[in-house]
């Protein structure tokens, strides 16, 4: 049975009908139309359904929507600003950190989680804040590079 | 050949970057299409057996379930090969009988398709799905190749006597190669067997098809091979080819399983049965057990020397697993032994292979098709000659590669090769001097290894290599350029894009890319066997040049000099002995346009491609492990990969080939084990949970080299990249744990036990 | 998944009403982590799920100095890997917790739901086994507190009741002299299913004393997370030296009882016990 419930998406507010074995990836991709979180193993081992909630990196295929009414939910279209990329999302596309793309959202929502905390990582930070993001095409490499390169263009904002 | 380059070489962003970061970029699972069903799949949990009874009267009066469909449904379809080897698309008349239907009677592996739903949301599919009634009745079921051909096994198929699907000869035998290993001075010999590696793309297996109102099917579509996916499915569906329109989305990960038709059949059943659009995504499980993954082998493998380490015989038997259908995997043995047996020079070779089928799920091409099975064991008998000769790895490969200008893999000539150049560079970037052959001692022992590889750029003159290009240059000298390769992430409309600005002498970005809809763009065979940067880039470069010189004509007149002294730079044209004289490519280009003085014309440049050769890339691959004797863990710390691709038309994006082949090179090496239970026919590791592929944590530090030197065949000189970076990991693994423990492993993946199996065995 | 009826209960008393109500048709979700998995895969089809999550009062880490901690049921495992008192004087079960899955799946897990879980290879069973943990079950007829070695009967099996909630862990404080480790084998991968887990708190006499005490507990080689009481014998009032971890490792390993890779997990086992002694042992001089 369908029941109204309000979701906080990128500080929007939203009023849906959402029944109880609604996952949060299906009401954030099917009722509301963000397509950028990704379903792609459905048990929470490859991190591309992550989203933040109150701003730490969850699992949406894991998530039952009903739990996370009221709660802050982030997902990749809230970090541009129009066509302003974000820091992390800048660095992914000038240090070929992105092939195919699908893995992509999740890995940059994590990074970010990791850098609204620590703006100083070091390799093996990135790598341990990231470890729940499976990419299959770029082996990693230069996705930890966009990441502590984004911490050095961030750290600089930060201070100027 | 030194080329003065403004473009090409530079690492430029993607054109498709952005909107991957923002999540704005569509991928077939995200399509919207007003009034889409969801559809979903009944598959069958036995490994072989027939369908005896289907009840879906419950499902169908499930509200919210529009259409069920069952074999006898489909039966007025054609059926097919998923590999889509039922066309012509191999020379020499290869094809492979069409014997799938869009849905089966029989089922011949555990999670063939039986039937499919189509509802108005994915849990009432869901739930239709459970109320469909199906009664099996069991037959018996072969899993192993070499049971499946002995006499009085199950025959999966009519078109297989003996279960074998294909028998493969290696296609370009050469010498005498029994005489040649009676006279050999060093024979090395093993059993060498590789798993099925499923791909993992990230995103699953998805399609969209809208049958529209005047009798046209669309369809979203994964397919690497999107015109031979419409010629394809207008076959299956008896349409002609016109009314079927193929288009292209994002797509989530490739590596060659979307080379074959994947959830599109059933889709498109689903959407001709209710005449609504429908959308089929399949989940994990189902991309692991309904769709193909790397073609399985055991095979024998002979190796004759001279004593001074000259290679002059090799031989190969290969037994390879197909799977309840052919699909794309016999290919796999002719491929292998094809990059196999033609890469080190070697004036006798013969190989043979028997590609059979079974009752589990299907094989076929996974980056590099048969190369990393073969190269997993030619790679570790070369080195046991090395070993038996007294020899270095590196300076027997040495002496053995071959040299521009012999006759390379595929029967062409070599047109370039700077494998010497890896194996040094690469040598040295890995410490080969001071880490390999020494006394190992303790508990952690390092070592290294090596193993080198040729591959192809594209598959002439094997496969249909025929690509179009279409450039037609706009009123302010930018410029559309119409082409169809598959975007499966491996940056093609960015290198597109910079070939074509550098013939055109205008900027990358000023390129706009047209694609992924079959009714503009012009017959492309598609992305595989590397070759969308070398074939599509040639067939790009040659439009770019038809269109240049229809630019050139018109400045000419436009500047009062002759066509042959202009050139055109940073959008600018001007005369080469008279820099002054100079007019913009704009000014030109809209003129053509806005012309009234009967001399319109829209300047384009069109190119049919067929490659008339193949320009291999080569590689050198050098492994640093450490393994614990105690735990038998290996562990990669540093991989170092030196490619020869020719010339990198975007190092970035070259790179970023070679360092995902380091990924998936270590998953086949040691984390990926493709299981299936042998009493029951289940395959057993069907997710993430239990199927284990490399993650952040698992990989070593990587260095990768490009060599850079032009190829003469390849546009700008580039060569193919898409798959070499895979073929030589596992081997180079391989040949590092002897090095360190001084112990073999043929059986891939390389696990724990099976090292101090080893160890113990070699103890006693 | 199947369809069901979401009840989120404010407080225990309701939350505890609702599960005797539901009786077998009612499930318990915490992160969500476990059961939603199995739910996808049919393996459990609850009529209920009753989200305990919501309960605020759930979600605790408390540090008394005579009593020592106690962690609310519903804490994540980030939480409990991040926390300053836990780290400094519970380390083994931060290095536990900070095991568990992929960072996604410790801000959603719970420690209630890692223990009711009951799985054979749960990484914080073994912590809490040498920590002399207990955990508070309370149901509508009253609360009982029960030593976590009595709690696991078998795989996925505990003493837990049909509508009685886990809700508190308690940890005593550790004696003055004592350390201890948490370490553990893979699978396959780095980020993977632990294949053996491994958890020691050593006790001295004094700093370079005797030992009074040891606790090695391992997870994943039992059908329930159990203690290598055998082993511990071996060190325990002796002073520690390499032959005598040699030894106890030994002695560990036979009394594991594996069931799949049994070799392996002997040997491994062997191997862990050795390296968390030895680690213990260094911490504490």
């Amino acid at each position: 049975m369908k029941q109204i419930a309000t979701f906080i998406v990128n500080e929007k507010r939203y009023e849906l009908a959402i029944e109880p074995h609604m996952l949060l990836v299906e009401v954030l991709r099917d009722e509301l139309g963000l397509t950028g979180t990704k379903q792609s193993c459905g048990i929470g081992n490859c991190g591309a359904c992550t989203v933040l909630i109150d701003g730490k990196p969850v699992l949406s295929c894991l998530t039952l929507a009903l739990t996370v009414e009221g709660k802050h939910i982030t997902t990749i279209e809230a970090l541009a600003q129009g066509t302003a990329l974000h820091p992390i999302q800048k660095a992914f596309v000038e240090h070929g950190a992105i092939q195919c793309g699908f893995c992509t959202p999740g890995m940059i929502l994590s990074a970010k989680a990791l850098l609204d905390k620590n703006l100083n990582p070091t390799d093996r930070e990135v790598k341990y804040a990231l470890s729940g993001n499976l990419c299959r095409c770029t082996g990693y490499v230069k996705i930890i590079d966009a990441v502590l390169a984004a911490a050095e263009a961030m750290s600089k904002e930060a201070n100027t | 050949m030194s080329q003065r380059l403004s473009v090409v070489g530079k690492r430029i962003i993607q054109p498709d970057a952005a909107a991957k970061a923002t999540g704005a970029a569509l991928y077939a699972s995200d399509i919207m299409v007003p009034g889409t069903l969801i559809g979903k799949v009944v598959r069958s949990p036995y490994p072989h057996a027939r369908i005896t009874r289907i009840d879906k009267s419950k499902a169908e009066n499930l509200s919210g379930v529009e259409a069920i469909i069952t074999p006898e449904d489909t039966a007025q379809w054609q059926k097919f090969d998923r590999g889509m080897k039922d066309l012509p698309m191999i020379a020499g008349g290869y094809t492979v009988p069409p014997d799938e239907g869009v849905l089966n009677e029989r089922a011949r592996h555990f999670g063939d398709a039986i039937a499919a739903v189509a509802a108005i949301n994915e849990h009432i599919a869901e739930e239709a799905l459970e109320l469909i009634e199906v009664e099996y009745e069991e037959l018996p079921f072969i899993i192993d190749p070499e049971e499946a051909m002995k006499p009085g096994a199950p025959q999966i198929s009519g078109f297989a006597k003996g279960n074998i699907g294909k028998h493969m000869s290696y296609a370009f035998p050469a010498g005498d190669v029994q005489k040649a290993f009676k006279e050999a001075e060093c024979i090395v010999e093993g059993t060498f067997s590789t798993p099925k590696q499923e791909h993992c793309t990230a995103e699953t297996a998805a399609a969209v098809a809208r049958l529209d109102v005047n009798g046209r099917l669309t369809v979203w579509s994964q397919c690497q091979l999107p015109h031979l996916a419409r010629r394809e499915i207008a076959h299956i569906f008896n349409m002609p080819v016109h009314r079927v329109k193929i288009i292209t989305p994002f797509i989530g990960g490739s590596f060659g399983q979307r080379g074959a038709l994947c959830a599109e059949p059933i889709c498109v059943a689903l959407a001709l049965k209710t005449g609504r659009p429908v959308k089929l995504v399949y989940s994990r499980e189902e991309n692991f057990i309904a769709l193909e993954s790397r073609t399985g082998f055991q095979y024998t493998l002979r190796m004759g020397f001279q004593k001074d380490g000259t290679l002059t015989a090799m031989d190969t038997y290969m037994l390879g697993r197909l799977g309840g259908y052919m699909g794309c995997g016999p290919m796999a043995s002719a491929i292998g032994m094809i990059f196999g047996l033609g890469h080190y020079r070697c004036p006798n070779r013969s190989g043979e292979a028997d590609m059979v089928m079974t009752n589990t799920p299907m094989s076929g091409a996974f980056r590099g098709f048969g190369n990393p099975a073969i190269m997993w064991g030619i790679e570790q008998l070369v080195d046991e000659a090395a070993e038996k000769l007294g020899m270095d790895p590196i300076e027997i490969r040495l002496k053995n590669i071959k040299k521009a200008g012999e006759i390379a893999n595929m029967g062409l000539r070599l047109e370039s090769t700077y494998l010497e150049e890896c194996i040094k560079r690469g040598a040295e970037a890995i410490g080969w001097k001071e880490k390999w052959g020494k006394t190992k001692k303790g508990t952690i022992r390092r070592g290294v290894g090596v193993a080198t590889m040729t591959h192809c750029s594209g598959a002439a003159p094997l496969y249909l290599d025929h690509s179009n290009a279409f450039i037609k240059l706009n009123e302010d000298g930018t410029a559309d350029l119409v082409v169809h390769p598959a975007p499966v992430g491996q940056h093609i409309w960015g290198a597109l894009s910079q070939i074509a600005a550098e013939e055109l002498g205008i900027h990358a970005e000023d390129i706009n890319i047209v694609t992924g809809d079959t009714d503009v763009t012009l017959f492309e065979y598609g992305s595989d066997a590397s070759r969308s940067t070398y074939s599509v880039g040639n067939a790009t470069l040659i439009a770019a040049l038809q269109a240049k010189e229809q630019l050139l004509e018109r400045a000419a007149g436009m500047l009062g000099v002759s066509a042959q002294e202009l050139e055109i730079n940073d959008r600018q044209i001007f005369s080469s002995t008279e820099p002054k004289k100079r007019i913009s490519m704009a000014d030109v280009c809209y003129d053509a346009i806005y012309n009234f003085k009967g001399e319109c014309l829209n300047i384009s440049g069109k190119c049919s491609w067929e490659s008339k050769w193949n320009s291999p890339p080569t590689g050198a691959f050098f492994a640093e492990v450490e393994v614990n004797i105690e735990t038998g863990r290996v562990r990669v710390i540093r991989f170092v990969t030196a490619m020869d691709c020719g010339k990198a038309i975007n190092p970035m994006a070259v790179e970023g080939q070679l360092e995902g082949g380091i990924q998936q090179g270590i998953g086949y090496g040691l984390t990926e084990d493709y299981v299936i239970n042998k009493d029951t026919g289940v395959v057993e590791t069907d997710n993430y949970d239990s199927y284990k592929m490399p993650g952040m944590m698992d990989m070593p530090e990587t260095q990768v080299i490009i060599i850079d030197e032009p190829d003469p065949k390849g546009p700008f000189g580039a060569k193919g990249v898409g798959e070499p970076g895979m073929v030589g990991v596992a081997p180079a693994i391989a040949n590092a744990v002897y090095d360190a423990v001084k112990v073999r492993i043929r059986d891939l993946p390389i696990t724990p036990e099976k090292l101090l199996n080893a160890l113990e065995l070699a103890r006693n | 998944m199947k369809r069901f009826e979401y009840l989120a209960p404010k407080m225990v008393e309701e939350a505890l009403k609702m599960l005797s109500d539901c009786g077998h048709g009612g499930a318990v979700l915490a992160g969500g982590t476990d059961l939603l998995i199995a739910m996808k895969r049919r393996e459990v089809n609850p009529h209920y799920v009753v989200n305990i999550k919501s309960i605020p009062d759930l979600d605790y880490i408390q540090y008394h100095q005579e009593a020592g901690l106690r962690i609310g049921a519903i804490t994540n495992h980030s939480a409990i890997g991040d926390s300053p008192v836990i780290r400094d004087k519970f380390d083994l079960l931060a290095t536990a917790c900070n095991k568990i899955g992929t960072p996604q799946v410790r801000n959603m897990g719970t420690i209630g739901g890692n223990i009711c879980k009951a799985g054979p290879s749960q990484d914080t069973p073994p912590a809490l086994l040498v920590l002399d943990a207990r955990v508070k079950l309370v149901s509508l007829s009253g609360k009982r507190i029960v030593p976590i070695d009595e709690f696991f009967v078998g795989p996925f099996k505990t003493v837990l009741q049909g509508a009685e909630l886990l809700t508190e862990i308690q940890i005593p404080n550790p004696p003055p002299v004592s350390a201890g480790c948490y370490k553990w084998a893979t699978k396959t991968v780095a980020v993977d299913e632990t294949l053996v887990g491994v958890a020691v708190l050593i006790t001295l006499d004094s700093a370079d004393g005797v030992c009074t005490d040891i606790k090695i507990a391992l997870g994943s080689v039992a059908p329930t997370p159990m203690r290598a009481r055998k082993a511990e014998e071996v060190l325990r009032g002796k002073r520690i030296d390499d032959r005598l971890i040699k030894q106890a490792a030994q002695v560990a390993a036979g009394e594991t009882r594996p069931r799949s890779r049994a070799d392996y997990r002997r040997r491994i086992s062997r191997l862990l016990v050795s390296e968390a002694i030895a680690e213990t042992w260094k911490k504490i001089r």
